[in-house]
This record gives C-alpha cells, structure tokens and sequence, in this order.
C-alpha cells in the first residue's frame, strides 16, 4: 500500500480543479458500446419506438403507439406512418490500469502515476458526460480489483479515492486478464485499457481480441517510460531482473546494444500499431513526463477519441 | 531417440559436491541489478556473462567441475529412450455446439443432427486404440465424456446429447480443448459449430489447430426479441400491459399470427406481418387476469425455441400498511398518497401506541426513525432506523446524501430506474447486516455507505431505508425517494409463494431467499441452483416450479439472444487446421550410459593429475 503522504499527494493532483477544469468541455466519443440504461448517448442506426429525435418513418401496424403516428405524413401522403426515434443511452466506460509491478520501473519515470492521472482525465471526462464508469485495475491474472459502476460528477471523488491508493504489484498476462474481464462483464460498453504494454505483442492482440468479441468500443493508451525509450539514461551496464517474472540477463550497453534496442524497441511499437489497426482499435502513446491534460486535448481529440461537447 | 531420463533421482543430493566446489572458487565481485519492466526486448540481444560471473575460471577448475559433473551423473543412473514398437494411438477430441441456434432445421434434420452425423463418422473412422474425447460448448463449457477407447459408449453418448435453448460462447470450451491436446501429444481437435471463426474470442494463431466445421445455411426464422410486463404497482392487473417485440431475421417478407395467453386462457391473437430483417413492438394491453402470460409465434421457421415467451403479471396486490411514527405531518401525507391508489388501506399510530396495536393485522408494517424491542410478525420497513438497533444496525447519521449506485438486478428494485438524480437532507450511514444484501449505495462526504438494504428476516421480508422521509413527499424533490419508497413496498406486499423470477437461459442469476428444491418443469434437470448466495441457472426455457408446494416460486426462462436467433449464415465451410500436431507418442526402451560416465570421470582424473603435475614443474 503507498504510504499515506504519497497517497495523499496524489489524490490532491488527481483532484486538482485546476487540471480538471480543462476537461469541463470535453466528451469521450465512442462508437458502439450502447448500454442498457437510458443517457444522453443518441446511437443512430437502430431506431426505437419511443424517444425524443425523430429518426425514421416505418408503416403503420396494428398495436403502434398512435402518439407517434405522423398527422401530416398521412394528410399529405394519405399513408399511416409511424415515426421512429433514435435511441438514446448510457455509456459504461471500463477503465482498465494496469498497476503491475512493470508499471513501477524506471522509479523516476513515474508511469503509474502518469496512468492514474491518465485514467483520472478520461474518468472525469465520462462522469462530467452522464456516462458510468467502472475502474479495474488489473494486478494479476485473477480478477481485477474493481470498483461498483460510478456515475454522475458526485463520484469523481470516489474515484480519485480509489486510484490514489493504488500499489503497484503483481504480474499481469493483459491477455488472460482482458479475456477474465470480457467473461465477467459480457454486456458490452467502452473499454479504455491503459498500460505499459512491455510484453509479446501476441498477447496485446489476444486481450483486444477478447473485448471486441464482446463487442466492447476499445481504446489502448500506452504509457512508455522515457527511460525506456533511452535506456541510457537509466544504466550503462549491469544485470537486469524482471520484476515481475524476477528473470535477469546481463547486459553491456554498447554503441552496437542501444541501435539493436532501439531497433527493437520500433518494431514492437509498430506491431503494437499493427494490432490496433487490424482490430480497429484507436491507439495512442504517451511518453512519460509530458503533459497528460495536452495528451487527452491533443493527441486523443487528433484520434476522434474526445471531443468538444 | 527420443529423450532422456534418470533411474536414481535421489542421486541428486550428491550435486552438493559441485556447490562446494563453486563456493571454493567464489570471488567477490560487485554486481548491479538493474529492475526493468520486461525482458522480452532484452532477451533478443546477446548476454554479456562477464556481468553474471562472479569468479574467474581455470584449466583446473573446469576439469575438476567435469569430474564432478561425470561421477554424479553417473550416479544418476542416466539412460536415453528409444522409439520401439507401433504409435500407441491417436486422439480425436470434439467439440459440440449445443447452442439454441444449433436446433434449427435445415436439409436433412436440425444443424445438431447433422453435426452428430459428421462427428459419428469421424468417430467411426477411429482404430480401436485410438482415443476420443466429448466437450459440449453452450454458454458454459461441459466434458461431456472424457477420454476413452469404448468406442460404442462414444457413440450412444452423441446419441443422447441434445442441443440447450441458451447463448453460445465457444472461447472456454475451445481453451479447455487446447488446453488437452497440448498436454497430450497428437491430438485432433475438430470443433463443430454454426458459427465462424471470427466469433470464438479466441486469436487466430490459437485456432490453427483446430479443425473447425461450420454448419448451417437458413435464414428462415422469426423471434421474439423481448417480453416487458409493465403494471403500476398496487394497480388491478387487468392494468397490466405487456410490449413483445417480435423480429424477422429472415430475407423473406413473412405473415405470422401471435398469440398470447394468461394461464389456459387465450387473451388475445394478432395477425403481422414484417419485411425482410424487421423488427415489430406489439403492445397488448387488458388481461384478463394476472397470472403467466405465454406469447407464441404461429410460425413454421426453422427454430422454434425463440418462437415462445413467457412473463408474469402480478394479481391484484391494494397496498395494506400500518405506520408507526411521531410526525403526524407524514402520516398525513402518506394517507394523501395512499388516497390515490385504488383500494390501498394505510393507518398510522404513535411509537408508544404500537403494543396496542399487536397482533398486527396489515400486511406491511412501517417504522419512522423507531425500532421495536421485538419484530413484528410480517414484513416491514424501517425507515432511518436509530443507531445501536439490532435489526438495520447504522453507524451514524450523515448530512447531504446521493444515490451512486444500486443493484438493478435486487429484486426490490424490479422495475425502477433513474435513481441516480435521488438526493436527501438528513441520511442513516447503514451496514449490511447478515440477513439481507445492500440495493442502493450512496455517497455523503468521502463516505459511500448502504442506503436501501433489503433480505429475509426470521421469515419475514424486511428492508432497512437509510433516508428520512419529509413531507410533501410527492413534490419535485421528493419524488424520487416517493418511488423509491413505494417500490420497496410493493416487494415487502407482494405474495411471496407465487413470486416469478424471470431469467434468460444461459445467464445465472440471483436466486434469492427461498427453497430451493425439489424443481418442476418441462425439464427439471436444466435448471440449477447452487452457490451462496444461491444462484439459479437455467438451460431450457419454460415455466419451472422451485419448491414445495405450499411456499413454490415461479422461474420464468426465456431466451431473448439477438446471435442465437440471427441464424443465417453465408460462410459455412469446413477450415481444416494449419499448425502440425505434435508426434504421437511411442513406446519406448531405456538404454542405460552411466558406466560411460564413471570412465570418463577416470580419464579426467587422470588428466587432473597430469595437468596439476605440469604446473607444479613449472
């Protein structure tokens, strides 16, 4: 558990109102995930038998609701035609952070953090809309830590609460963990799945698999280290260990090690890409130490994820 | 040769000579230890082991660690496995859709039928030796027979096995198959399903060995999508309105008849018809009772499970209350509520009347802010129950409390919804107690806290409401606690023994307090319950019974699944695997080296002691 002052600090710049008051306009797009409970949410395409926007005519039938009969249709076209409205619900957002141990190395590149505050921007930004949200937070290969469906801007509190006093810990198979997630909460909704991705791209590709399946809006935020992408920065030689696996492998930094790193490090950020293109997942990167109020207004609002109200 | 083993494991301990070796040779070095988050990338670039080593090595070190190395090998009794003989046999592991989709009828019998054909001939195309496996996939993953040579007991159990009315989820039937065949050598997995690949959750690369047979090809069928009952609560049921949504899936216009019945009664029949892939609300409006309402589809398609629903309407249910509070001003408003429900009947008396009021002859009785030393002997809600009571136990009380969250699928919230603009002035911080579960949170300051808590107490329903009722209570404000209110009520009155549960097949669900044997039905072997809390699954649609008959309940199982019912398929083929299965395994003989060893350990000595010689001249 982090200590109290840590947890504290945190939970005072998740709830800045200064930060916060930047999303105030914003609304996260999604474009499936409809819900059950009635929202402000309109999803065009499947027109109901009751509701306020008018979206499509269909002929009249025995047992249809005479209110929405349309008078001047019938005066005009002399045809009985029944107006038909587009359906408006609520959104669920799913947000699910990883918090394993790999979220807590390099120590001063603070990713957990920056994925709380992260997962704090697009939680405000859901609960300001009137959409629900649920934050999971995947520690192991067992069920996530989850919290009860939050709603309304009363709950943003509980759910600053809720990420300060996260730990970071575990080892997390996202694959498994999505596939665990998806089999829990089958009704589909929006999946924001926010980690470090620092495994094999398969196993990336078998968790968005598993949500899409439950056909869940997925969006994938991955949070690099800037001591990942330079690894220089954090040692010239030495053994590393896998903290979550323990496994170590010494290694010397050359010239000739950082330009093969460096060249793997490409290739699995663009197979990374790859998968999200492929499953029609929005992706998007966010380097440690930038600004995460200019990522969720630039880079997510350049994707169509969050837009103006 | 295919591998290699060991006669005399506990030769093992003799390993500790070469730890005392390596601890003689032990140098201090100073290591860093660098965490990173994964070692996927590092890995593909090559180790410097001079960061590991921790002592330097010499001619001598290496030969003695040999030495070591070969007499406790040769202790070990080591031997190689060679392959001898015929393969043992092969494998065949099925896997059987028993979706609801896999009843439709198509060519030649149901999709289920012809699956059991195909699975039989593979069956029958088995050697005697070779063993086969069953898995059922429906919305659970089932062993229906686990590996076995009986080829005949293979066949009588295809024969036996039936499609179920639920959803499909192929994913943890397919896992637990790979999971098999992983573990066990050159098996086959064939999977038979109406489904395509794309629809397993699964990735692709875990589907490459399996061998997936898709079947099925008519669009032909008509659903009901939906069955809502809606009847205002206290109300007569022939108030009730029920709305059946009914769908085309097909490309064909069709004409169909729906007919709806309360009990053995027909209530009413209507001719639709609906265009290719249309959806239709039919509302019907004017029962002729309450009851168990069955909608059919008059319809030849070609799955006739989604063709019938089944709903309850409640009977006729006046609201019969007795009020025990002080405030004489929200007596005076629940009367004015209560004027405006037919047939309800509400009395108030004071906290220090209520001994005069026993034996009480309401259904339902209501106390405001007071807990009586001994229950009451029928339901009853406690409204901001006092501090230290031992029936709704509540910490303190809380200024300024919301709704933030609340079990839809409580049975005392059937029904209600929007309870998220609910808000109150004055608000009791409950805790659950053991005899019932939380419905509704609520949130006052940095507190989230139980605010409705409802269960069955000493035989009787009881809830706990965390919220002080002020009149006016129907204005503006008050209007959603009013509801909120009145729904508790309408659980707490409702009569318990004819109370319907309506499930979806295929999804558990609460089952709620209540007994839980014996079940009745149209097939009671598909309805289960199980857990604690108990939780009811149910696998057939129908109208089941749950309980002895004085205190039975109603379980009402329909199957409303868009997928199951969307049974037109394009791509049905045949997709053989492309990863290679792994060698069958073969019998195998041991051939014993550890003499070998023992020589070898005799010519490094000999070496030891030439090369020691060597140095020692020098």
């Amino acid at each position: 558990m982090a200590s109290s002052a840590a947890r504290a600090g945190l939970l005072g710049r998740l709830l800045d109102p200064a930060a916060l008051a930047r999303y105030d306009r914003l609304a996260l797009h999604v474009r499936r995930g409809m819900g059950e409970r009635p929202g402000d949410r309109r999803f065009p395409g499947r027109p109901e038998a009751a509701g306020i926007e008018v979206e499509a005519w269909k002929s009249y039938a025995p047992g249809d609701d005479l209110r929405h009969l349309d008078w001047n249709a019938l005066g005009r076209l002399d045809t009985l035609l029944v107006r038909r409205f587009t359906a408006e619900r609520e959104v669920l957002f799913h947000v699910l952070v990883d918090v394993s141990a790999s979220m807590a190395v390099p120590a001063r590149d603070r990713k957990l953090e920056t994925a709380l505050e992260l997962a704090m921007a697009l939680a405000y930004i859901a609960l300001t809309g009137n959409d629900a949200v649920r934050l999971a937070l995947l520690a192991d290969d067992g069920p996530a830590h989850e919290s009860p469906v939050l709603r309304q801007r009363a709950s943003v509190r509980v759910a600053a609460e809720r990420l300060a006093a996260v730990a970071p810990g575990g080892a997390v198979g996202l694959g498994a963990a999505l596939e665990g997630y998806a089999r829990r909460h089958p009704r589909p909704g929006a999946a924001v799945v926010i980690s470090d991705l620092m495994m094999e791209p398969a196993e990336v590709e078998r968790g968005l698999h598993a949500l899409r399946a439950r056909r869940y809006d997925v969006l994938l935020l991955h949070v690099l280290g800037a001591g990942e992408l330079e690894p220089a920065r954090e040692f010239t030689h030495g053994i590393l260990r896998d903290v979550e696996s323990g496994a170590t492998h010494p290694i010397r930094l050359t010239r000739a090690a950082r330009a093969r790193y460096t060249a793997l490090l490409e290739a699995h950020l663009e197979a990374l890409r790859g998968i999200a293109e492929r499953t029609e997942t929005p992706y998007a990167r966010l380097v440690t130490g930038a600004a995460v109020d200019a990522f969720v207004t630039t880079e997510l609002a350049r994707l169509g994820v969050v837009r103006r109200r | 040769m295919t591998g290699l083993g060991i006669l005399n494991p506990a030769g093992a301990l003799a390993a500790v000579a070469v730890g005392v070796l390596v601890a003689l040779y032990l140098r201090e070095r100073r290591r860093r230890v660098v965490p990173v988050a994964s070692l996927f990338l590092w890995r593909q670039l090559p180790a410097d082991e001079t960061e590991r080593r921790r002592f330097h090595v010499d001619p001598l070190f290496l030969l003695q660690l040999a030495l070591l190395l070969a007499l406790v090998g040769g202790y070990l009794r080591p031997y190689l496995e060679a392959a001898a003989g015929p393969a043992a046999g092969a494998r065949l592991l099925l896997v059987l859709d028993v979706s609801a989709s896999m009843q439709a009828r198509e060519d030649g019998g149901t999709r289920f039928d012809l699956t059991r054909r195909r699975a039989d001939a593979l069956v029958g195309d088995l050697g005697s030796t070779d063993e086969v496996m069953l898995i059922a996939a429906g919305a659970r993953a089932e062993v229906v027979l686990r590996w076995t040579t009986d080829h005949p007991h293979v066949r009588d159990r295809l024969e036996a096995l039936e499609p179920l009315d639920t959803p499909t989820d192929l994913a943890p039937a397919l896992e637990l198959a790979l999971g098999e065949a992983a573990a066990r050598a050159g098996t086959r997995v064939a999977l038979f399903t109406d489904l395509p690949p794309e629809t397993s959750g699964l990735a692709p690369e875990a589907l490459a060995a399996v061998d997936w047979v898709q079947i099925g090809r008519t669009d032909d069928n008509l659903a009901i999508a939906s069955l809502r009952v809606e009847e205002p609560p206290f109300h007569p049921a022939r108030e009730a309105t029920v709305t059946v949504v009914v769908r085309n899936y097909g490309h064909a216009r069709r004409d169909v008849a729906l007919e709806a019945r309360v009990g053995d009664e027909l209530w009413t029949r209507r001719e639709l018809v609906l265009e290719p892939r249309a959806m239709q609300s039919v509302p019907l409006a004017g029962p002729p009772g309450g009851g168990v309402v069955t909608v059919t589809l008059v319809a030849d398609d070609a799955l006739p499970v989604d063709d019938r629903a089944v709903g309850w309407i409640p009977p006729d249910e006046p609201l019969d209350v007795l009020l025990v509070s002080d405030s004489r001003a929200l007596a005076a408003d629940l009367r004015t509520v209560a004027t405006s429900i037919a047939g309800a009947r509400l009395e108030s008396i004071d906290p220090a009347h209520y001994g005069d009021a026993l034996p009480i002859t309401q259904r339902t009785v209501v106390f405001d802010g007071f807990v009586p030393d001994v229950p009451p002997a029928v339901n009853a809600l406690y409204v901001l129950p006092p501090p230290g009571n031992d029936v709704c136990p509540s910490a303190r009380r809380l200024e300024d409390a919301a709704v933030v969250d609340w079990e839809a699928e409580e049975p005392v919230l059937d029904g209600m919804d929007g309870l998220g603009g609910l808000a109150v002035a004055h608000a009791a911080e409950l805790v659950t107690p053991s005899w019932g579960t939380t419905a509704v949170v609520a949130a006052a300051g940095r507190t989230t806290f139980p605010m409705l808590v409802a269960g069955e107490r000493d035989g009787h329903r009881t809830a706990c409401l965390g919220a002080e009722l002020v009149p006016p209570l129907a204005s503006s404000d008050g209007l959603p606690l009013l509801l909120l209110t009145l729904g508790t009520l309408r659980w707490l009155e409702e009569p318990y023994g004819g109370r319907a549960l309506t499930v979806e097949t295929g999804l558990p669900r609460l089952a709620g307090p209540g007994a839980q044997a014996p079940v009745s039905g149209p097939h009671p072997g598909a309805l289960r319950i199980a857990g604690d809390p108990a939780v009811l699954l149910v696998e057939r649609t129908g109208v089941y019974r749950v309980g002895p008959p004085d205190d039975e309940r109603l379980v009402l199982a329909n199957l409303f699944d868009d997928r199951e019912s969307d049974i037109g398929r394009d791509g049905a083929a045949e997709r053989p695997a492309t990863a290679p299965r792994s060698a069958i395994v073969r019998a195998v003989r041991a051939h014993e080296f550890g003499w070998w060893l023992y020589l070898a350990g005799a010519l490094l000595l000999v070496t030891e002691w030439l090369v020691w010689r060597r140095r020692a001249r020098a």
